[in-house]
């Protein structure tokens, strides 16, 4: 009973940390139809940055949110609109597959040439931390990845459904053309949000370097599991990834105490093929990806 | 490299005569190797391609026992002199090489070149020319089963021996402090989950119930549900058979939940200078197998050390052992044998030899099997105040087995 709790709890966190590192992810597709093959190598990047700041300053990982999440930002304005406004529109999921495959092999590259393929891990002095309740452990920095990750999530709602911007970014997702009709720099729109998505990439890489040991290469393990949650929450749809990122996660977790690590792990992919099989659009994409 | 022309001319010279000395002793009857006065020794290496690291760490360790030898005296008071090929890490050209070695170099006695890809075809040629062959580095199971009756691994331990000193330990501690249960993890990789499941049969011998045994591939990033059925379950010895940050990530999610386990071993990691700095100060008590330190009090280890640090700059690390540990394999059978030429009834003595008799090298006493496996294990260290030392053996401890490993 206690292990079907824990592994709960686990599933819980473990899913706020994917819906967190799946946010930017469906944001990109849904503003510009990009596959942004990229995002997970940004993830990777984020966390040697914390790393290297920890390393560095002794200063906790955290605090170099402060200046990761703006040069994150302003890289993914840049990205946007020195590259992926220059593919051509008819070709440019496909084109964009391409294009941010030789980005992510540009930062592995790099990151293995400025900080060598050893092995690294942050030091914290509550890494192996916990909290007890009712016989469940909670690691208090998963619980801090989750914080940030809700924070964040919440914060990316806020921002998409309150603000001007958002209602922008909202319109430019739904219709392009009658975004611009009705005076939307739909260009500009995108551009920010390309930045908002890579932004996500330097706090899920942040919550990811606290409770994680990184190396070079290490995004490849991470962008099949983030690219079935998307497809499954739906192409574009931020609350259908948050859902879908809980429901693998915990059913990564308890899937795990009677079929073990290898065949939990597949559990992702089987929910992919059911998806496409069942729903291709996805469970919250709706009318969005069904012109796909 | 340019070599000056008037040193072309002495070795054109000195292999001219070579020649014919060898020519003027094949004629004469005499079966203790001629009487010219050098031991030519054949090997080919991966000094470019893939294993070119590793390859050149085994390539050191050759010549650095070549050039120890040839200042203390020689083998059979005869000079030592090496041939290295480069088989560009080419399964391919390391047959080629050896052919070449054999056939038209003419070589007394080969050595193997570096890992299990390479060592299996270089032993294939070896068993054709009946050839003794010692080799450095291969310790995956394929290695032993082809059948090569002329093979020899000069290393302490294959895989799934690596605990036994561990294993050994725990069947001599009275039956109440043994562990009663144990979980075991490992990465889906032949060489880990050997480590594991090694200890995993003897501790099963003893009577220690497995309470836990997950495999993971090797792309697994979360490792908290693995820790949780571990910490679920309570075990007394925790087992990891890891590389490294599979290992790190196992033992940082196992503390998060609390789980204090009376003995913890993990392959790899725990021997990596990074890996303090990733666990903290919580790594007291850890376990682990490792195949080679410098610190070894073995009697030709603290030789071996000085000279070759004298010579490098560094302590040898495992390769360059490995490498120093063959050359001396060869150099015990020689010595007892009291012959060292491609003649197929000397090479036969020098492999009956290994099989029947014991070796003192850098990393202990070797003795092997029918197929070439050495019979001997890993040494165990574990961290005692901060520091990884050795614990088992206890003619080899530097410091007291910690029997109850400490909270973590």
């Amino acid at each position: 009973m206690s292990l079907l709790l824990q592994s709960l709890v686990l599933g819980v966190l473990l899913g706020g940390l994917y819906a967190l590192l799946a946010a930017g992810l469906t944001l990109y597709f849904g503003v510009m139809r990009v596959v942004m093959i990229a995002h997970s190598a940004f993830l990777i990047l984020a966390a040697y940055l914390a790393w290297f700041w920890t390393t560095e300053t002794g200063i906790d990982p955290m605090v170099s949110l402060l200046w990761t999440v703006p040069l994150f930002f302003v890289t993914g304005v840049l990205i946007q609109r020195l590259l992926i406004s220059r593919l051509r529109p008819a070709t440019l999921t496909m084109m964009s597959v391409l294009l941010t495959f030789a980005v992510a092999l540009v930062i592995e590259g790099t990151l293995g040439f400025v900080f060598t393929g050893t092995q690294r891990r942050v030091q914290l002095p509550y890494g192996g931390a916990d909290i007890s309740i009712g016989g469940v452990n909670i690691a208090v920095v998963k619980l801090i990845a989750f914080g940030l990750a809700a924070a964040s999530l919440l914060a990316l709602y806020l921002l998409l459904t309150r603000t001007k911007f958002g209602q922008a970014l909202r319109a430019t997702i739904q219709h392009p053309e009658a975004a611009r009709l009705v005076g939307i720099n739909t260009e500009r729109t995108a551009g920010y949000g390309f930045g908002l998505g890579l932004a996500t990439a330097a706090i899920g890489g942040t919550a990811l370097s606290l409770d994680s040991t990184i190396y070079p290469s290490l995004h490849w393990h991470w962008i099949g599991p983030l690219m079935a949650i998307i497809v499954v929450g739906g192409l574009g749809s931020i609350p259908g990834a948050a859902i879908a990122a809980m429901v693998l996660g915990v059913g990564q977790s308890l899937l795990q105490i009677p079929l073990g690590t290898t065949w939990a792990q597949t559990f992702f992919y089987i929910a992919l093929f059911a998806t496409l099989m069942i729903r291709p659009q996805g469970f919250f994409g709706g009318r969005l990806a069904q012109r796909f | 490299m340019k070599v000056p022309t008037s040193l072309r001319i002495t070795a054109l010279a000195v292999a001219g005569s070579l020649a014919l000395t060898g020519c003027i002793s094949s004629g004469d009857s005499g079966g203790g190797g001629g009487d010219d006065d050098t031991i030519s020794i054949g090997i080919s290496l991966p000094l470019t391609g893939d294993y070119s690291e590793p390859g050149k760490g085994v390539q050191q360790g050759y010549e650095a026992w070549a050039a120890w030898m040839n200042e203390n005296g020689g083998l059979l008071g005869k000079e030592v002199e090496l041939t290295i090929l480069d088989d560009q890490s080419s399964a391919d050209r390391v047959a080629a090489d050896y052919e070449k070695l054999i056939n038209s170099d003419g070589v007394d006695l080969i050595f193997g070149p570096f890992s299990t890809r390479l060592v299996v075809p270089a032993a294939q040629v070896a068993q054709d020319y009946g050839f003794l062959f010692v080799e450095p580095a291969g310790a995956a199971p394929e290695v032993f089963t082809q059948g090569f009756d002329n093979l020899f691994y000069a290393a302490p331990a294959v895989a799934d021996d690596h605990y036994d000193y561990l294993a050994d330990h725990i069947e001599a501690m009275p039956p109440a402090q043994r562990p009663k249960t144990a979980a075991y993890a490992a990465m889906d990789d032949p060489f880990a989950m050997g480590t594991a499941y090694g200890l995993k049969a003897r501790l099963e011998e003893m009577g220690v119930k497995t309470v836990v045994d997950e495999v993971y591939p090797p792309n697994t990033t979360d490792f908290s549900s693995i820790a949780a059925k571990v910490a679920d379950s309570n075990a007394d010895i925790m087992v990891g058979g890891t590389q490294y940050q599979d290992a790190v990530n196992l033992i940082l999610a196992l503390q998060q939940l609390d789980y204090q386990p009376a003995m913890a071993a993990f392959s790899t990691a725990p021997t990596n200078p990074e890996f303090p700095e990733a666990i903290g100060d919580k790594t007291e008590g850890i376990l682990s197998p490792t195949g080679y330190t410098p610190d070894a009090t073995y009697p030709s280890n603290k030789e071996f050390v000085e000279f070759y640090t004298a010579e490098y700059g560094d302590p040898p690390g495992e390769d360059q052992a490995n490498a120093w540990t063959t050359g001396q394999v060869v150099a015990a059978a020689v010595e007892a044998v009291d012959c060292a030429d491609p003649d197929p009834e000397c090479q036969q003595q020098l492999i009956d030899w290994l099989h029947e008799n014991e070796v003192e090298t850098v990393v202990g006493p070797l003795t092997w099997d029918s197929e070439g496996r050495p019979q001997g294990a890993h040494m165990i260290q574990q961290y005692v105040d901060g520091k990884i030392r050795i614990v088992l053996p206890e003619d080899q401890a530097e410091a007291e087995f910690i029997a109850v490993k400490p909270p973590w």
